[in-house]
């Protein structure tokens, strides 16, 4: 592992106790939202069925899917792209850009371009990128990413959006009024979207039967991009097929009422061929995604569509902060999605959970979120890449439990310097302090007591 | 080898055993479909009309928005408030429209959505750039949920033939409905479901309505039995 992980990160979120309070009470608003809508929809349980089986059939044929919808799509004039890593992404969109002799694109929200750190690489090339969902610019102009793939900037304040929008939008300094600023920013971005000539967004469903995509969206951010620009390019992860387009109907029945608790989103737009005039390009990423198809444990988490229904339960996410989970998705699924790309860097992520099961419980295709969590860390201890302290301490554990001799003697150590001398174990170098208190120690041990009573 | 052939080969020898499609749920049907519409579009920041022709709508176009500039509809039968002459060369001239009429083809009651093709839309860009919108559909053209309206789709699509039947309000009255020559009414390059205005909530889940798009929605549903006495 290099760089911080999760718990060392969570820590420094939870450094400012009220904000974390405030992150967690919001999410779990969004979460009762959540369940307000799906309670609406008496087949909500047969619709998590159907879609879950949708998504079995296109994970068994998805290699004929996806030659389908580039047929499909190819006939309606659309340009396949195929890409089998991030920089082989990159590099299409730079060349479409460079082909055109455009130095500046609108983005619409696409998590795929964050985990290929696309906007990093077109500004060392010279593009400049301009984010369009609101919040997804916000976090850019601070210079972060997104901490959550539905609600990017849930972890700042509105007075904090409002400095942002100061230092680089002009808003008057302590205005921090989430109607005067989402204003400022339709100004804003309503300038760039009629003076950029290329516009890329993300694709939510791509019908493999009549080779359209789906992009949905409640700003209208991604619309007002494709429709003003002369190129559309949307990018999307091979497992975004669907069948049929009827399919569709169930999937965003699913979609929004698990994400915001929203019936619908506001657009939901069915993108079939270019308009006269215009390019449009469609690029398929692999980045892992078929040697992931093939880790019988895991490859069902490439059916998420991405609502965060699971961040947003997740009683580690909610108090832990986005951020903390260092992947461009976060929560419980990108905690099983980001060790299939790199199982060392993401060893970490695994662990960050407590295998309640919330997670499993509310996603819409039925993920089995935590049970992929719990054969991660198998794997990755089986492995030899969970953390150092974790392994030290499995080891200990080990030697301690196989021995019943050093199990009683370390018992008893364990009561008498917590009766005695609390400060040696109740400090910071004991993870198992923070946020938490010890119950009072006993005289004795169960052990001890049966032996005393067993007549 | 390309990375397409690459991608293709390393998928199928991944691909799990074949596992069939699921039946899809049947979809709702009956009940007072124009009613959950209108409380539905309404619990999601949009307003509903139910009205006897255009000559209503074209009376409380005007009053609601006096002063909203540029108004362009794809309705012959507005053309006395608005630009109403089809297509535009580049849709960046649209930057400064103010309202937007234009004729859905159907409205969905558990969502409050509506359907709308591109051919209804004059440029693909308008429904989006227009600072309010309002849609135009016939009241019994709601169909109760998404599976319904993914059926209506696909009958449609190649469904030419049947125009005055199917088009809605457009069609029927012989306006902008204009398929092209071998498509179907419901045929499109472009397509969407419109539901509500236009909103953010990403500044701490305040919902503030007119995010990029229209500020404001307004559904027209046309019922032709209906008297305009008693209403206003």
């Amino acid at each position: 592992m290099s760089g911080k992980d999760h718990a060392a990160l969570a820590d420094e979120f939870n450094k400012d106790e009220p904000r974390v309070n405030w992150h967690d009470e919001t999410l779990w608003w969004v979460r009762q939202k959540r369940d307000k809508a799906a309670y609406k929809v008496p087949e909500w349980e047969e619709l998590r069925e159907t879609a879950s089986r949708i998504k079995d059939n296109v994970l068994s044929n998805l290699s004929e899917y996806l030659q389908q919808f580039e047929a499909a799509a190819t006939a309606n004039g659309i340009t396949i792209h195929w890409a089998a890593d991030a920089a082989e992404h990159n590099a299409i969109i730079l060349s479409i850009l460079r082909r055109h002799q455009v130095d500046k694109m609108v983005k619409s929200k696409s998590m795929l371009t964050e985990e290929c750190h696309l906007n990093e690489f077109l500004l060392a090339e010279g593009i400049d990128v301009v984010d369009t969902d609101l919040g997804e610019r916000v976090v850019q102009l601070a210079g972060e990413p997104p901490s959550h793939i539905v609600l990017p900037c849930i972890h700042k304040k509105k007075e904090e959006i409002g400095e942002i929008f100061h230092e680089h939008l002009g808003t008057p300094k302590g205005n921090a009024d989430p109607q005067f600023l989402t204003h400022a920013a339709r100004l804003h971005l309503r300038e760039k979207f009629l003076t950029r000539r290329v516009a890329l967004t993300g694709v939510n469903f791509a019908v493999a039967e009549t080779g359209e995509f789906v992009v949905c969206t409640n700003e209208g951010n991604a619309d007002m991009g494709a429709h003003l620009a002369d190129v559309h390019i949307a990018c999307m992860g091979i497992e975004k097929i669907v069948p049929l387009r009827r399919h569709l109907g169930v999937f965003l029945r699913l979609l929004t009422r698990s994400a915001t608790g929203q019936p619908i989103t506001t657009y939901s737009s069915h993108f079939k061929k270019p308009r006269p005039g215009q390019e449009m390009h469609v690029v398929f990423v692999d980045n892992g995604r078929s040697a992931h198809l093939g880790r019988k444990d895991f490859r069902n988490s490439l059916k998420c569509i991405r609502c965060a229904a699971c961040f947003n339960t997740c009683p580690v996410y909610r108090r832990s902060g986005g951020h903390s989970y260092h992947t461009a998705v976060a929560g419980p699924i990108g905690s099983i999605l980001a060790p299939n790309l790199d199982r060392e860097k993401y060893a970490d992520l695994p662990f960050a959970s407590t295998l309640c099961g919330s997670c499993s419980n509310v996603c819409p295709v039925k993920i089995d979120i935590h049970e992929q969590l719990y054969k991660w860390r198998q794997v990755i201890v089986q492995g030899g890449t969970a953390p150092f302290a974790k392994k030290a301490a499995m080891k200990t554990m080990n030697w301690v439990l196989s021995n019943p001799s050093v199990y009683h003697g370390a018992g008893k150590a364990g009561r008498w310097f917590m009766l005695n001398a609390p400060f040696t174990v109740n400090n910071g170098l004991n993870p198992w302090y923070k946020q938490r208190d010890m119950p009072g120690v006993p005289k004795e041990s169960f052990g001890e007591w049966y032996k005393k009573n067993k007549k | 080898m390309s990375s397409r052939d690459k991608i293709l080969a390393t998928v199928k020898g991944n691909q799990p055993e074949q596992r069939a499609l699921p039946n899809l749920p049947l979809g709702g049907s009956g009940g007072d479909l124009s009613g959950a519409f209108i409380a539905m579009l309404e619990s999601i920041g949009g307003s509903a009309y139910l009205v006897s022709g255009y000559e209503r709508i074209a009376t409380i176009l005007r009053e609601q928005y006096p002063r909203v500039g540029r108004i362009i509809s794809g309705c012959p039968e507005l053309t006395v408030i608005a630009e109403t002459g089809g297509r535009y060369a580049d849709p960046h001239v649209l930057e400064d429209v103010g309202l937007a009429v234009l004729t859905a083809h159907f409205g969905v009651a558990e969502n409050g959505a509506c359907w709308i093709t591109e051919d209804r839309m004059i440029e693909r860009a308008l429904p989006f750039i227009a600072q309010h919108l309002a849609l135009v559909i016939r009241c019994q053209d709601i169909v109760a949920d998404m599976h319904r309206a993914y059926e209506w789709i696909e009958k449609f699509e190649g469904a030419g033939a049947a125009k005055g039947e199917v088009a809605g309000v457009a069609g029927e009255k012989g306006g902008v409905a204009g398929a092209a020559a071998g498509m179907g009414v419901g045929s499109y390059g472009f397509a969407t479901f419109i539901a509500g205005p236009s909103k953010t909530a990403d500044i701490e889940q305040s919902l503030v309505l007119g995010a990029h798009g229209p500020k404001s929605l307004i559904v027209f549903l046309i019922d032709e039995g209906l008297s305009d006495a008693g209403f206003y």
